[in-house]
């Protein structure tokens, strides 16, 4: 049987992607196999609705590991992210926060609110960087076993004690905050006043199905925090053509290493012979060889639906039965026939070039959580909105707009009735909140395309809409993702491999998961 | 006991003849120490006392269970010898549900295991496991509690090669329980017990456990390890360390007093401490509430954190970061108490007959359902009373009836997820409210139930802040969250019961291992306190036995 090619990465998100780029770079023949007509997975850009174009899924970008965009030259290939310099907090008051990158404006805003918080900022956003500086060290670490006596472990685990250690006592102490707080918490360390608390905290619940006061969220604070821009930390950026684009970019440097991409071609089962992985099959039949295959799907679907779980060891297949992969967020895109006006905020201004954030106390998010907590979504949810065509003009026609809408709570399981019979009173529900801030909202909407944790299950194939692939709950992170023993991207079938953010580090635009999983194959390669 | 301290000069003043206090009055005189133990209160215990709340009773008014404690104190005070002696029934905990059906737990693991076979048949052939990995976790969590946690980052080899034992326990285990006790300590209780099992009576009953007064829900990362907490010493058919003390939790103060004294030591009530006097920067003493003053080489605080501190200490001679981080304790305790005196038995649908008195010898617990858990904790975080209590009570009569008149009853009984901060009215004027809402709610379980009641009184979260000075009525001086324990615990870079003041100790439930009649955190204190003075005057204070 000829061998056609060294690998083939089971989907074409960003991560598949990287993967598949690091993997040809280093002279493999690859192929990436793509259930969809497009590339992407969910960083996708698309025409939903003529003239008007989304980025349908994840929306902003912040996380991409500076080093692919080096390694990668993704630059070259049309990488270009438009910095999203500001957040607005409108409240139901008609007041609101805004803060933008000038440090000291921002303070001043603050200080309207709470003199004491707006000394804090400072403080606070020191230590964050500090703390995301020394955190961002284990996004580029295989993740060593604790259990393991290899000397490949033991050396990592005593060079993470080592860094960790050499924090020095205060950033040591927040770090082990950081790891077991809530973000409410974790905040309110620093702050008193509400709409900065929430907006901050609203950070720390993207992608969980938990709450600002669940402890723990803090860690996702921080996640969200180790963002680097062109060496700026935690600044957000928007990809020009919208974040289909990345994957464009990726896809791009990935051909100009060679890689083959193929889409509508879904991948039905890895072709598994004694033990180890020799291929696939489509589901057209199909079989495609090689001598190695990587998913960069979720842990659900790599280890139980692209196998048969009966060639897997029970223990594991325990393990990711129960791996959390909860959604609780759904998106609504809408196109809009003018200008939005906010009650806060009347006319043209820079609030539209950046993040809104619908946080008005943490209470208030606490409260959508707790509904969602029983299977219903949030009536009134917490909900992070961008305007790409006000950055990007490109993305609607000259005079309209696009809206993009990243809400929380959503369940993906409801308690009574289905996701399809409930998907439009959650997109009203959605445009009734927003309609609160934004009075003429409701007038100035010519389409609205309302995806639910189930829309985004069933178009991008993450299991139950979840963004990254499993919750970055502290008993799914680091060696323990997604299972004990198998974070170091292998599988216990030979040649079979994992590169999605099911893995370290987990989820958001990361590519680090497709990086680090590369340089693991590799290696294998060269033993 | 009362009146007044016999000399001016001590080696060691204790504040507060709480259970950890006396543990370490024990200790220290045993030590050969001249010890004085002042406590503000006229009884002895804290929040591990007995009192004459209802003529003719014996009313545990803190805690109720003394099934945690830690054996090697028992043994190595001789505490059997002053009379200690603990009590448990036949049954550890009888779940009432809303249909009115009851599961109870026996200690006998094949009868608990025929209850939840009514339940869910795949429960019940799952529980037995599930008590051997708790029990397992248990023991490696126990062999902490007698720990001093290591001082980080700064860690010295020492203390390090303190802990290898307890790392050898883990490895032994082998990789996959090593990876599953890692993997369960950040876990929420909900998500520990969903993995295991489906019946939500069962699961409601053991997440009850996890409360532990305070308000994290069983929803709450890290509530999981209190699963673990609450299980040390539970032995081997039981999931909860649910022991009493026979003549009431009090009894074991006054073990731990009496052993105290006869190594030497004086106790005296009704002495309440204002201040820790300092000189030259390190603690010389205390001055009493009565203006008088005593001086001592070692003061060691059984009073929580904050009140050791901002009350007796003063913030003023604190390191600012210290301060910062004791005003950043969180206590948040979320939990009420009422004692009923009780005409009889009360009558639960389905527990009756010559079985009523085994069924009902453990806690009754009203956790029909993590939800109903999970509801309640919602409702409190935002300052309301839960709409549904979740109850955690016992009658202790039962096993012991000295503690009240011939054929009369005493119930006690936690209310879980009351909050400290009310978001409608205050304590002072919703105490009856409270009292009231748990008959209510027990009369609908057992139907007559409030005829039955002779007298009954109630403690909120503000009265146990105020009566047994448990800020915001924590009863483990401080939320035990991931947080605030091990060397987080009070605050970080203090985890080792001593302070930034010289000559000052805490061994209060606000330091390692935290809450609950463990006597741990006394113990615990002694030794840094024995190990500095040896350090300090070259002589290891003697030993005797």
């Amino acid at each position: 049987m000829p061998e056609t090619y060294d690998a083939i990465v089971i989907g074409a998100g960003h991560n598949g992607l990287v993967n598949a780029a690091y993997l040809a770079k280093a002279g493999k023949k690859v192929l990436v196999l793509e259930r969809r007509p497009v590339i992407g997975g969910a960083s996708v850009t698309e025409e939903v609705f003529p003239g008007f174009k989304f980025s349908v899924f994840s929306y902003v970008v912040s996380l991409f590991r500076p080093e692919i965009v080096r390694d990668l030259q993704l630059t070259r290939h049309g990488l270009t992210i438009l910095p999203l310099e500001s957040t607005l907090t409108p409240l139901p008051d008609g007041d609101r926060l805004y803060r933008d990158a000038d440090h000291y404006r921002a303070m001043r805003e603050i200080a309207r609110f709470s003199r004491r918080d707006a000394d804090a900022y400072e403080d606070y956003s020191r230590s964050m960087y500090f703390m995301a500086k020394a955190v961002k060290y284990i996004l580029g670490v295989v993740p060593p076993d604790p259990t393991s006596l290899h000397p490949r472990d033991i050396g990592e685990l005593l060079r993470l004690a080592r860094h960790f250690l050499g924090l020095g006592e205060e950033q040591l102490f927040t770090l082990a905050r950081l790891m077991t707080m809530s973000s409410a918490d974790f905040l309110e360390r620093w702050f008193e006043s509400e709409p900065l608390k929430a907006t901050l905290s609203a950070s720390g619940i993207i992608g969980t199905f938990l709450g600002p006061r669940s402890p723990g969220t803090a860690y996702v604070l921080l996640h969200h925090y180790m963002g680097e821009i062109d060496g700026v930390f935690r600044s957000w950026g928007f990809q020009k053509g919208g974040t289909g684009g990345l994957a464009q970019a990726v896809a791009l440097a990935a051909q100009s290493y060679g890689v083959e991409i193929r889409t509508e071609a879904p991948v039905n089962q890895v072709l598994l012979k004694d033990g180890r992985a020799t291929g696939v099959v489509l589901e057209n039949g199909d079989e495609l060889h090689a001598r190695r295959v990587v998913s960069s799907l979720d842990p659900k679907q790599t280890f139980l639906k692209l196998v048969d779980p009966a060639q897997l060891p029970d223990e594991l297949v325990a393990d990711i039965q129960r791996f959390n992969i909860r959604g609780s967020s759904g998106k609504v895109n809408l196109a809009l026939d003018a200008a939005p006006e906010f009650a806060c905020w009347p006319g043209n201004g820079p609030h539209l070039r950046g993040a809104i954030s619908i946080s008005p106390s943490t209470d208030y998010i606490e409260r959508a959580f707790d509904e969602a907590k029983y299977g219903d979504f949030s009536h009134r949810p917490y909900i992070d909105v961008v305007f790409p065509s006000m950055i990007d003009p490109e993305m609607a026609p000259p005079g309209k707009y696009v809206m993009s809408c990243f809400v929380q709570y959503a369940p993906y399981r409801l308690r009574s009735g289905n996701w399809d019979e409930k998907r439009e009173a959650f997109g009203d529900a959605v445009v009734n909140t927003l309609g609160e801030y934004i009075p003429n909202l409701k007038n100035i909407i010519l389409h609205r395309q309302v995806l639910t944790p189930l829309d985004i299950e069933r178009m991008t194939g993450l299991s139950e809409g979840n963004i990254f692939q499993g919750e970055l709950s502290l008993w799914q992170l680091f060696f323990l993702r997604p299972a004990a023993g198998f974070a170091q991207y292998r599988t216990p079938l030979r040649d079979y491999y994992q590169c999605g953010s099911g893995a370290h580090p987990g989820g958001g635009i990361t590519g680090a998961p497709g990086r680090l999983a590369a340089l693991e194959i590799l290696r294998d390669w060269k033993s | 006991m009362k009146g007044v301290p016999a000399k001016q000069a001590y080696d060691v003043i204790i504040i507060g003849a709480g259970h950890n206090g006396l543990v370490a009055a024990a200790y220290l005189a045993r030590a050969h120490l001249r010890v004085l133990v002042l406590e503000r209160r006229e009884v002895l215990g804290g929040a591990a006392a007995t009192e004459a709340i209802f003529p003719g009773y014996r009313v545990d008014t803190g805690s109720f269970s003394a099934g945690s404690f830690l054996p090697r104190l028992v043994q190595e005070l001789n505490l059997a010898q002053h009379s200690l002696e603990f009590l448990e029934g036949p049954a550890w905990a009888h779940a009432l549900q809303l249909d009115g059906r009851g599961l109870t737990f026996w200690r006998d693991v094949s009868r608990s295991q025929a209850e939840i076979e009514q339940f869910s048949p795949k429960d019940a052939a799952k529980y037995p496991a599930y008590l051997e990995e708790l029990r397992r976790h248990a023991r490696l969590l126990q062999a902490t509690w007698t720990m001093i946690p290591p001082h980080i980052p700064e860690t010295r080899w020492s203390e390090l090669l303190s802990w290898t034992p307890i790392g050898w326990q883990l490895r032994r285990q082998g990789k996959r329980a090593m990876m599953e006790f890692t993997r369960a300590l950040p876990m929420p209780a909900a998500d520990y017990l969903d993995e295991r099992f489906e019946s939500q009576a069962l699961k409601g009953a053991l997440a009850s456990a996890s409360a532990f007064g305070g308000l994290l829900s069983p929803g709450a990362a890290g509530t999981a390890l209190m699963l673990f907490y609450q299980a040390i010493g539970a032995g081997p058919g039981a999931a909860w360390a649910l022991r009493s003390v026979r003549g009431g939790t009090g009894r074991l103060s006054e073990a731990l007093a009496k052993a105290a004294q006869a190594h030497g030591a004086e106790v005296c009530l009704e002495s309440g401490v204002r201040r820790v006097w300092l000189q030259d920067g390190r603690a010389a003493g205390v001055s009493l509430e009565s203006g008088e003053q005593l001086s001592a080489r070692v003061v060691v605080s059984n009073a929580g954190p904050g009140q050791t501190f901002f009350g007796l200490v003063g913030a003023e001679h604190l390191p600012v970061r210290f301060v910062r981080e004791l005003k950043n304790i969180k206590y948040r305790g979320g939990a009420g108490r009422v004692a009923l005196a009780l005409a009889d038995l009360p009558d639960f649908p389905g527990v009756s007959g010559a079985g009523k008195e085994e069924r009902l010898s453990g806690r009754i617990l009203l956790a029909p359902g993590l939800e109903y858990l999970e509801k309640a904790a919602d409702a409190a975080k935002f300052g309301r009373l839960p709409d549904n209590l979740p109850l955690e009570a016992a009658i202790p009569t039962i096993l012991d009836a000295s503690l009240a008149p011939p054929g009369r009853h005493l119930m006690l009984v936690n209310v879980q997820y009351t909050p400290y901060r009310l978001v409608e009215g205050d304590w002072e004027a919703r105490r009856d409210e409270l009292g009231r809402r748990v008959v209510e709610t027990l009369e609908t379980y057992a139907p007559g139930f409030s005829r039955l009641v002779l007298d009954w009184r109630a403690w909120t979260p503000l009265d146990m802040e105020r009566i047994f000075g448990l800020t915001e009525g924590s009863h483990s001086h401080g939320e035990m969250g991931l947080d605030q324990l091990l060397f987080m615990r009070p605050v970080p870079g203090y985890g080792q019961y001593r302070t930034p003041i010289h000559g000052l100790y805490l061994c209060s439930a606000g330091t390692h291992p935290g809450g609950g009649v463990t006597g741990a955190p006394g113990y615990n204190a002694t030794r840094a306190v024995l190990q500095d003075l040896s350090r300090q005057t070259g002589v290891v204070p003697g030993r005797p036995d």
